[in-house]
């Protein structure tokens, strides 16, 4: 009787496990080789491995996963359009599988398709609310599209997983600043630094946080953190134009020209130096300064912000 | 597990958001749009915020709001026809774009107004013409019973008088009796009497009011529009044949009166009907998507129209 029952709990246990495997979704592991490979950074190897043939022979996880390393190999060799593909048909074939709905996503989002990839970021926070991907890609989405508060709800969520992530803690400060949520901000580029000290992303983004609340000395020891740990000329233009705004115009002269030094040309610093020399009084050598910006093929912004400068100042001079 | 690991490592490899824009014409433009926000009065030119006519479509000029709130763009007096009207006088009334944003969302198609079944049928069977009166009774329980010279930032409103063809604009008397008067649409509700006067709603002769905004002293406008796509609307009854009449005069006068404003905006809400309350969430949040797109221009905009007066304060002489 025992032996019975004993033998009837284990046809029970046993019999959802075999129709499990009759079902296909137990992988045999054939993928683990091509998995290595795409480890290693051997795309073109990968992508060699996945062939047609091979491919009929999955089942399961393997096939599902055969379709993720295909896309993302061919993505890394810059084929993007097929990877695209492969991403499509797999969530054709397997539906309700999110990490192949966010690739379709992601993909979609950097190709700048970003209506249509929400719709797939969406589907796969139906299937898995916490997807952090998904969440992920919806805060940079809605950040850009201007829905701030939906950005930052998002960015929560996904730091919920990416917690270790420097970059996603500068995203959500960033989404904060443009909120004026200043304390949250600063908590959030707190975290980002203790993460990643040696940033200079991270210095950048405190800067621009104490100047939106006028703490502009703040801002400028911010930037030479930023610039000491390697900054590009970006944050160099921030500089000598925040300068300007600091009324430290001789400063701002001195830091145009090591911009100009590398970047010759640079509107950002023709507009400063031009700045700087309307502060001392030198209004001829103010519409010198923006000459090489005004030339009647350059129809941009700062050429445009030029032209208007050199025009008032040309013509104030006259009135004098 | 291994190769969720690797799944994993490559999605946390992935990129997150950009980092602050440090291009020398984000970073100029930046530093000039803060030159204008902190301008004192005279130092750029007075900001007009237009919002046109559109029945239900109006609710997205509340997205454009919020995206112009959020961005920190000087306003500094609203005009409006019609729904614009009725969004503007709350705006300028000191309600937030989250305040408008709550309200608007429970908008329907009664809201404000005495459409009903029963009413639509007096009124087709009896030739019996609604009130208007719920849209004084709705806005005096949002901004009380207010005068033009009560509200926080100039607003003015444009209505029509049905006898003499004239537009009507007003700036001082009461707020919700103007508005109600704007947004009184000729054939469905009954002329407003009002200063001697029959008035209907303002979109038949001023669907983009800059006309209304100039004489609030704005030197620099920026209209959000939200006219009708009525190339794909069918109408299939006597209201909607006249509203698609009254749809397609707005958008000849909206022609030239576009050519008036310094910039604009316009929400992609053409396709959503007078009828289709169900579709407000959608058309505020394609306001939102449409004016965040536009942002950048607009600042450039205005940036170049303000350098002429900016340049005044540059120079040692107006420092002192």
């Amino acid at each position: 009787m025992k032996r019975a029952a004993f033998l009837a709990c284990l046809l029970l246990l046993a019999g959802p496990a075999r129709a499990w495997r009759l079902w296909g979704e137990k992988s045999d592991g054939k993928i683990r080789p091509t998995q290595a490979l795409s480890d290693a950074q051997k795309p073109a190897e990968v992508i060699a491995m996945l062939t047609p043939d091979f491919l009929q022979t999955l089942r399961g996880t393997d096939l599902r996963q055969a379709y993720i390393l295909m896309g993302d190999n061919l993505d890394k060799l810059g084929r993007v359009d097929e990877a695209l593909g492969v991403y499509q048909l797999g969530v054709k074939i397997f539906p309700k599988n999110v990490d192949l709905m966010t690739r379709q996503g992601d993909m979609l989002h950097r190709t700048g398709l970003d209506e249509q990839a929400r719709a797939f970021y969406m589907r796969a926070i139906v299937y898995e609310p916490k997807h952090f991907g998904a969440h992920l890609g919806l805060a940079e989405i809605d950040h850009r599209f201007g829905f701030l508060d939906r950005a930052a709800t998002h960015y929560e969520i996904a730091l919920e997983a990416l917690e270790n992530r420097p970059d996603v803690w500068r995203s959500y400060a960033e989404t904060l600043i443009a909120q004026h949520d200043w304390a949250t901000a600063d908590l959030a580029i707190k975290r980002a630094l203790a993460l990643d000290p040696k940033n200079p992303d991270g210095h950048v983004l405190t800067a621009f946080a104490r100047r939106a609340q006028g703490d502009m000395p703040g801002a400028l020891a911010s930037l030479d953190n930023a610039l000491a740990l390697g900054a590009g000329v970006g944050a160099r233009r921030a500089k000598a134009l925040w300068l300007i705004e600091a009324e430290r115009p001789a400063e701002a002269l001195a830091e145009a020209d090591l911009i100009l030094k590398e970047s010759p040309g640079d509107g950002a610093a023709l507009w400063a130096r031009a700045r700087a020399q309307l502060a001392r009084g030198r209004s001829a050598d103010a519409v010198r300064e923006l000459a090489p910006l005004v030339t009647p093929t350059r129809l941009d912004f700062i050429a445009r912000a030029a032209r208007s400068l050199r025009d008032t100042t040309n013509s104030s001079t006259a009135a004098k | 597990m291994k190769c969720l690991a690797a799944l994993l490592a490559l999605l946390l490899s992935a990129p997150s958001f950009a980092a602050p824009d440090l291009s020398a014409e984000a970073l100029l433009r930046d530093h000039l749009w803060r030159e204008v926000r902190q301008a004192p009065a005279g130092r750029r030119p007075k900001v007009g915020l237009v919002l046109s006519a559109g029945s239900l479509r109006g609710v997205a000029h509340v997205g454009v709001i919020q995206v112009l709130e959020d961005a920190g763009f000087p306003i500094d007096s609203v005009a409006g026809t019609s729904m614009g009207a009725v969004i503007g006088s709350m705006y300028a009334s000191g309600m937030t774009a989250k305040n408008l944003r709550e309200f608007a969302s429970t908008f329907k198609v009664g809201t404000g107004n005495d459409i009903s079944s029963a009413r639509l049928v007096s009124l087709l069977l009896f030739d019996k013409l609604l009130s208007s009166e719920k849209t004084e009774i709705m806005l005096r329980k949002k901004i009380g019973s207010i005068r033009f010279d009560q509200t926080l930032k100039p607003f003015a409103c444009v209505s029509m008088d049905v006898y003499t063809g004239e537009a009507i604009i007003f700036r001082d008397g009461d707020v919700a009796k103007a508005v109600r008067a704007s947004m009184n649409l000729p054939g469905i509700f009954r002329p407003l009497e009002y200063r001697h006067r029959f008035l209907v709603d303002g979109g038949v002769v001023d669907y983009i009011p800059v006309d209304a905004s100039r004489l609030l002293g704005a030197e620099w406008t920026l209209a959000s529009v939200t006219e009708t796509d009525y190339t794909t609307a069918r109408p299939e009854n006597v209201l909607e044949s006249l509203l698609q009449v009254i749809d397609i005069r707005g958008s000849y006068l909206s022609h030239e009166q576009r050519k008036q404003a310094d910039f604009l905006i316009e929400p992609a809400v053409g396709d959503i009907g007078m009828f289709e309350d169900h579709r407000v969430v959608e058309a505020m949040d394609k306001g939102v998507t449409v004016a965040s797109a536009r942002l950048n221009g607009a600042m450039e905009s205005l940036i170049l129209a303000s350098i002429p007066k900016l340049a005044d304060g540059w120079t040692p002489r107006a420092a002192k």
